[in-house]
């Protein structure tokens, strides 16, 4: 299976050099979703990598179902997270915040 | 379920009875599952906390490492040795199941390469070429175990709110009211003996006399 890149071009310019071949250029959201929904209908691709200024454009429905994705799994990278972050999830579940 | 929709006979009694036993079966199930993935969960915390700090470093590490090629060969000449990278990181996707809830387990083969492995002119690039290879292959190493380990977190901790909201429901909303359901019932029950019994000496008396 394989890793699968989605972004500008810049953000999957290394991940070409790091030998990944499945990178998608997205500049506009429309483009983002699109390349999205190639990605989920792949079977191959085992985990997505997203900017997570890419994901929080993306819309909240598409961005739930990646978010609870298993097969791929997908991955954000960068300081801010789209949606709720991790330790707001687990304030709201746990009741305390253990995020420390 | 109001009070005024129960109707005070036997066989209802019987019913409200069953349903609370259920109830409390599955009250008591569904705390254990809920301590169970709360226990789960602090097993993953800590390595998640880690893997995310590793992998944002990893990422702004990345980045510089990108900025400076840039700067240095200039983007053609970073975009022409990525295109010429030919091996392709491998991973394996399985799913494990932790008391109900499907999660990732992924495994990847070697990402990280040596300079003659890459697939471009060492002869034709400068070495800082190599170093964001390098560094991006770093975070794609980063990448795959955090990606495990994230989506792991994500999942417990939506089904330890639902879980937790089950057996919320059920302690303070669905037993109580079958035991007052219940508690009325006997109630009626045992005033209409009590009834039953005051008419039939009525009846006696009014005979006797």
């Amino acid at each position: 299976m394989e890793i699968a890149v989605i972004g500008n071009s810049e953000f999957i310019l290394g991940f070409r050099l790091a030998g990944i071949t499945k990178t998608y250029a997205a500049e506009s959201e429309e483009k983002v979703v699109e390349s999205v929904n190639k990605v989920l209908e792949d079977n191959t691709v085992g985990i997505l990598v997203l900017n997570s200024s890419d994901m929080a454009k993306i819309p909240v429905r598409l961005r739930t179902n990646l978010e609870n994705s298993v097969h791929p799994t997908v991955i954000t990278l960068g300081e801010e997270e789209g949606g709720l972050s991790m330790r707001e999830r687990i304030k709201r579940s746990v009741g305390v915040d253990l995020w420390k | 379920m109001a009070l005024k929709d129960v109707k005070p006979t036997r066989s209802e009694l019987i019913n409200t009875k069953k349903k609370i036993k259920l109830s409390q079966n599955g009250y008591k199930i569904l705390k254990m599952k809920r301590d169970g993935l709360i226990m789960e969960f602090f097993k993953v915390l800590e390595e998640a906390k880690d893997s995310r700090g590793a992998l944002l470093e990893r990422y702004s590490r990345a980045q510089e490492m990108m900025a400076i090629a840039n700067t240095i060969e200039g983007s053609i000449g970073v975009k022409a040795a990525a295109f010429s990278v030919r091996e392709n990181p491998d991973i394996t996707l399985k799913s494990k199941n932790i008391m109900g809830v499907v999660v990732p387990e992924i495994a990847s083969t070697q990402v990280k390469k040596g300079i003659a492995e890459r697939g471009y002119g060492v002869i034709g690039t400068t070495p800082i070429i190599d170093d964001t290879a390098s560094a991006f292959e770093e975070l794609v190493e980063a990448i795959i175990k955090s990606a495990e380990i994230e989506t792991t977190m994500k999942r417990l901790l939506d089904e330890i709110e639902s879980t937790k909201r089950r057996v919320n429901a059920l302690e303070f909303k669905v037993i109580p009211e079958l035991s007052e359901a219940r508690d009325f019932i006997k109630m009626r029950l045992d005033e209409m003996e009590r009834e039953e019994l005051f008419r039939l000496k009525k009846i006696k008396a009014r005979s006797t006399a």
